[in-house]
């Protein structure tokens, strides 16, 4: 019994069951059907994602079911390791969505009938083998998620606006993906991905570069990849926060599956210069995502740009990859795409855990700005200690999470320079060095950004009443948190049992190969010298820990008469007690990196100075208030925008008002077109 | 059913309904059109009937049966309450092209078909598909009708006749579009003809008159 | 786990532990020297510390675990790389631990646990260091990490012993300009992760230039001995780090006392040399203004990156 097979009917059958039941099911209940039934499925999906994983695939063709291409589905490793994280991110989101849906309205019947819905599409998508069935696939996905962010825009105007932009640029991907295979298909025997692999092996240099560049514009938008990531810092926010969880960590990855199942799989490699332009996208997309994570202080907006940073570093692994695999370095394409394809894993893992715990916050407080919360830590203790796992994870640091997808990819630039410096020309040598300082900057801010918005937000004293007023999250959030975070610590702790599927899922891509990392605690590489352990990392810090709390404990108390602790003021240079309106908020903390990233950046600054009536020399108030505008919106969206709204007024000069004039227009364009057919036949 | 009785009967069907497209063009009243618009569903599932005597497929009947009810029968009787409901403006006054003019271009359209469709039957010559002119002829006539005419309600049966002529091109190339579909585009119209129901007794109301060339304000 | 190993993972920590202070002090004794002034004495930071640690331990008001908790990590993570980086001996006492960008990352845990305990007294001058710090570390990440690349080309590994014995058994190569290029950048990071003058000032009173100092503030007694003693050990691996890439001769091959022993006063040597010379360095160097500091990590950069191009077009 192929259990990918079952597992994923199970998962399609049960999401469009609780998708029913949810229409049908009275209003008291609906919460709990519709996030225990997206639960189950998303369980189901990560059975058939493993079970793929460790190799058994299965294929499936229903001719019928859709007009003129029919369905066909194979799940493979590749697939199946992106059903997986699909799944788990569900499960969590599922069990989170039984509470948060309750309380803040969001239980109408389209917002929760949809929700199942949207993860059988994410689900579906990695187990296309065809052109039409991935595409059906993938607009099922973006409709569903679309209805699922504007699920709030009564309330919100904000969340129309965001909703406005998620729509036009989800479509504009789907538009240059759809144009981008059908001219592969146009190549091809048929529209099915064997037939399509079959004709990658035979396409010409240009039309293989246009079909991965066109291809590739869709997918990095999906996946929120400059310069087409604008939606992402929109939508991410206004969105209910499972969803946003749902969002960023499964639904991105769908972008880069594209890439790879494309870039790899059917076009079969393909030029030097396909890569490196994806090298240079993702080491663009994380620095410059983290610097606006860092400047952020609305809480989900900075964890939106964090996972732009996050998918650009998964994209400098699969474009070092593919130098690797041009240059004929199996090994060391099977190291970049393990990394790449480990912290797609592991990205999702903390990046749900963070997002859920924003949740929280957002449904204790009410607010998402960093700057009027704070305090947090012994109102919501579970919370707080969900976000400080995620954003130890975040920041790349041992033993969180993403140390070792880092180290990973770290270690697979490193040893790409001699290697790409014989065979591979200069450009991948200039790449290559440049890439591993990309990362350490992203490395380095993103350590700044989750310091910001951890301490800023939970720690020290609350700055308004919101957070004052703060309670902790009902069970079901807390379970969702806990899913969470459970996976995060495992993947932290032991990421060797995800490697060998890891590296099975890669070797569909790149071909039959080795695993690039063995080892069950240590990882060691295979082909160049490395290793690292992650326990016994985690163990010797631990260890350390205790070893120096009990010395410092016996030194200490040794002349002490008390053990307990006196509590004192803080230094206040004798003004009088402190109020919490001397904290450090996020913007004075993140203003010396904007400062020195000043040009990168280019912040709008407004200062207010208000005097007293009795004197203008008396200072009564002064407000400071700074934006940072994302600079590529201004530079790139604006003026095509404007370009694209002066087209359609001049076109405004067609339309006279007139009924019968615009029936005309129609008309006679298709008695010209008949008439030029006739005569050109 | 033998060879010629298959042929005559076709022609036949495709013969009334370009009669009909064409009456359509002619007459001015509204409740003779529509009349004639049912005569003319009766001809499209006879059309229909013929080609499921001779395929002998169920389905095809089915499909005949549907036609037969839908454009033969609910949709006449909509279009009839929306013309009742209309009131006095029982009569198309001045179409933008006049009655002679229509026909002049109706004989162009007619034409145009013939040389558009003629690859098209060359690929599979046979009684069925010489029939295929005929039906391109009725959209397109149906697309005339729809750009030239004021009331309301002449412009829904223009569509309709465009859909006629689909559907009849649709099964005289492939003998079958399949049930799924037709369905489809059967729901399609059927939506499309109560939501103009709606519109035309809205544009009475507002307006106390259903002439279209009356909207010019239609723009920013 | 050779017996190398293990023995060197006993003797490191014990001496880290034991010396850090004894730096500081010899630092300390040395500018003093230079400043005209008698100094205190080599032996004052442990009298500070005996001091300290006999004093009550107190939690400011509203501070919570983070604040408590964050000496002991600090302390912790310096501890590990103290056992595990190569000073005396060139097996790691634990291998899988031994990775430079294991070594690195620890450090900047240690110093995000202080910008986090900064930030959570809910003071003005808490959050200032902490932004700082943390502004610095995003900084010098690129340069440190370029570093260790240009460092590891040559060897084809990352782990800190692999490096050390290469070294060893390659001495020219430490000349080489892509060597060079990347100690002068390493050693303008080690000022900046320790908090030394041109970069910050350990010596400062006045809140507003500080950045280390500003984190500990709300420090005292026993917590403030910890983190005294931490950021010494910080110092001590830091130049230890430095001197066993660089200039790793005397560094015990074999599990053999004398070779022990000389390991350990290698170590010693190189670590008091570079401590004196950073303190003499100190003295003529006044404080950067913060927003100095960025252009400073750039120019390290800028050589780090010089290094890796040395090392891959000389190659």
């Amino acid at each position: 019994m192929n259990l990918a097979a079952v597992g994923l009917g199970v998962a399609v059958a049960v999401g469009v069951l609780t998708a029913l039941a949810a229409v049908v099911v009275p209003a008291p209940m609906r919460s709990t059907v519709t996030g225990a039934g997206t639960a189950l499925t998303g369980a189901a999906g990560v059975v058939a994602g493993i079970a793929a994983m460790t190799g058994e695939s299965f294929t499936v063709a229903l001719p019928a079911l859709l007009p003129l291409s029919g369905v066909s589905m194979t799940l493979d490793a590749l697939g199946g390791l992106f059903v997986a994280v699909t799944g788990g991110v569900a499960v969590a989101a599922g069990i989170y969505g039984i509470s948060y849906t309750r309380s803040h309205g969001l239980d109408a019947r389209l917002v929760q009938a949809v929700f199942p819905l949207f993860v059988v599409a994410m689900l579906l998508v990695p187990a296309a083998a065809s052109v039409g069935t991935f595409l059906v696939c993938w607009e099922l996905m973006a409709l569903t998620s679309l209805l699922l962010v504007v699920a709030e825009h009564r309330r919100r105007p904000e969340v129309a606006s965001a909703g406005r932009w998620y729509a036009v640029m989800t479509h504009l991907g789907f538009v240059t993906v759809l144009v981008g295979l059908l001219v592969f298909v146009a190549h091809a025997a048929d529209d099915s991905f064997p037939a399509l692999r079959e004709a990658g092996r035979q396409l010409s240099p240009g039309v293989a570069g246009l079909v991965f560049v066109v291809t590739l514009a869709g997918f990095s938008s999906k996946a929120g990849i400059l310069p087409l990531h604008a939606w992402l810092p929109r939508a991410h926010p206004e969105a209910p926060s499972h969803v946003s969880a749902l969002m960023s960590a499964a639904m991105v990855n769908l972008g880069v599956y594209g890439m790879v199942r494309v870039g790899f799989d059917l076009l079969g490699g393909g030029a030097r210069w396909w890569w490196l332009l994806v090298l240079a996208l993702g080491a663009l997309s994380a620095v410059y995502g983290i610097l606006q994570a860092a400047m952020s202080t609305d809480l989900k907006r900075l964890l939106g740009q964090s996972t732009t940073e996050n998918m650009g570093l998964v994209l400098v692994g699969v474009g070092a990859a593919g130098l690797f695999a041009t240059s004929g370095d199996r090994v060391l394409a099977g190291l970049a795409l393990a990394a790449a394809l480990l912290h797609v894993i592991v990205h999702a893992a903390f990046k749900t855990l963070l997002f859920l715990a924003a949740g929280s916050v957002l449904h204790a407080t009410g607010t998402r700005d960093l700057d009027a919360l704070g305090g947090l830590r012994p109102r919501m203790p579970v919370t707080t200690a969900a976000f400080g796992l995620g954003a130890l994870a975040a920041s790349a640091l041992p033993p969180g999470t993403a140390f070792v997808s880092e180290w990973l990819l770290l270690q697979a630039l490193i040893h790409g320079l001699p290697a790409s410096g014989t065979t591979g020309g200069t450009a991948a040598a200039i790449a290559m060095p440049v890439a591993v300082a990309a990362v350490a900057l992203t490395a380095g801010l993103a350590v700044a950004t989750f310091v910001k918005a951890f301490g800023v937000g939970f720690l020290a004293k609350p700055r308004t009443a919101a957070a004052e007023n703060a309670y902790e999250s009902p069970p079901s959030m807390l379970a969702g948190m806990g899913l969470a975070g459970l996976a995060c610590v495992v993947l932290a702790v032991l990421p060797t049992i995800v490697l060998p599927g890891v590296a099975t899922a890669g070797s569909v891509a790149l071909g039959a190969g080795e695993s690039a990392v063995t080892g069950a605690v240590t990882l060691r590489l295979v082909g160049v010298v490395g290793s690292l352990s992650p326990l016994v990392l985690t163990l010797a810090l631990v260890a350390a820990l205790v070893v120096a709390a009990g010395a410092v404990r016996v030194v200490a108390t040794r002349r002490a008469r008390r053990v307990a602790r006196r509590v004192v003021r803080l230094w206040d240079c004798g003004a009088g007690p402190l109020s919490a309106r001397m904290e450090y908020t996020a913007t004075s903390f993140a203003e010396p990196l904007q400062r020195v990233f000043d040009n990168v950046v280019q912040p709008e600054t407004d200062v207010d100075v208000s005097h007293h009536e009795e004197s203008r020399y008396l200072v009564q108030a002064v407000e400071y208030r700074r934006r940072v505008p994302d600079r590529i919106e201004r530079r790139l969206y604006q003026p095509v925008l404007a370009a694209v709204a002066a087209w359609g007024r001049a076109g405004r000069r067609l339309a006279t008002g007139s009924v019968h004039r615009y029936l005309g227009y129609g008309f006679y364009t298709v008695c010209g077109l008949l008439i030029l057919l006739a005569v050109t036949r | 059913m033998n060879e010629t009785l298959f042929v005559q009967l076709l022609n036949l069907a495709c013969g009334a309904l370009l009669l009909t497209a064409v009456l359509v063009l002619w007459r001015r009243e509204l409740a003779v059109i529509i009349r004639v618009f049912a005569v003319q569903g009766v001809a499209l599932a006879a059309l229909v009937a013929v080609l499921a005597a001779r395929e002998e497929s169920t389905e095809l009947w089915a499909v005949a049966a549907g036609v037969l009810v839908l454009r033969a029968g609910v949709l006449p009787y909509l279009l009839r309450r929306a013309l009742a409901s209309a009131g006095e403006a029982r009569r198309e006054t001045r179409p933008l092209v006049n009655v002679a003019a229509s026909l002049l271009a109706a004989a162009v359209l007619t034409l145009l078909a013939y040389a558009v469709s003629r690859p098209l039957v060359e690929l599979a010559p046979s009684a069925v598909t010489q029939a295929i002119p005929v039906g391109v002829t009725v959209v397109l006539i149906g697309f005339f009708v729809l750009v030239t005419r004021r009331r309301a309600l002449s412009q829904l049966v223009g569509f309709l006749l465009m859909d006629n002529g689909i559907t009849a091109v649709g099964f005289l190339t492939t003998s079958g579009v399949g049930l799924v579909v037709e369905l489809g585009v059967s729901l399609d119209v059927l939506l499309a003809v109560l939501v103009l129901q709606v519109l035309t007794a809205r544009m009475r109301e507002t307006f106390g008159d259903t002439d279209l060339d009356e909207l010019r304000e239609l723009r920013d | 786990m050779t017996a190398l190993g293990i023995v060197g993972g006993v003797v490191q920590p014990v001496l880290i532990v034991a010396g850090s202070p004894v730096l500081v002090g010899v630092m300390r004794q040395v500018r003093a020297r230079l400043e005209g002034r008698a100094g205190a004495g080599i032996g004052q930071p442990w009298r500070d510390l005996r001091k300290l640690f006999r004093k009550e331990r107190v939690a400011p008001r509203g501070t919570s675990e983070v604040f408590r908790a964050a000496p002991l990590v600090l302390m912790a993570t310096t501890t590990v790389v103290a056992v595990v980086a190569p000073f005396v001996t060139t097996d790691p006492a634990i291998g899988p631990v031994a990775d430079l960008f294991a070594v690195v990352a620890l450090l900047a845990l240690g110093a995000v646990a202080l910008a986090l305990a900064g930030l959570d007294t809910g003071t003005a001058f808490g959050g200032m260091g902490a932004s700082r710090e943390m502004t610095i570390l995003a900084l010098v990440e690129p340069t440190l990490l370029v570093a260790i690349f240009a460092l590891s080309v040559r060897v084809g590994s990352t782990n800190l012993g692999a490096i050390v014995s290469s070294t060893l058994h390659d001495p020219a190569r430490v000349i080489s300009p892509a060597s060079l290029l990347a100690a002068v950048a390493l050693i303008v990071v080690i000022v900046a992760e320790t908090g030394r003058l041109p970069v910050d000032n350990p010596s400062t009173h006045l809140e507003l230039t500080m950045v280390h100092e500003a984190m500990v503030l709300e420090y005292a007694g026993p917590d403030l001995a910890v983190i005294e003693w931490a950021s010494a050990m910080r110092l001590f691996v830091l130049l230890g780090l430095l001197g066993s890439l660089f200039a790793p001769w005397g560094i015990a091959t074999a599990a053999a006392p004398i070779a022990l022993l000389v390991g350990v006063v290698a170590l010693m040597v190189k670590v008091g040399l570079l401590g004196v010379a950073l303190a003499a360095g100190e003295v003529f160097l006044a404080k950067l203004r913060l927003f100095r500091v960025p252009e400073l990590l750039a120019g390290s950069f800028l050589l780090a990156l010089l290094a890796v191009a040395a090392s891959f077009f000389l190659a």
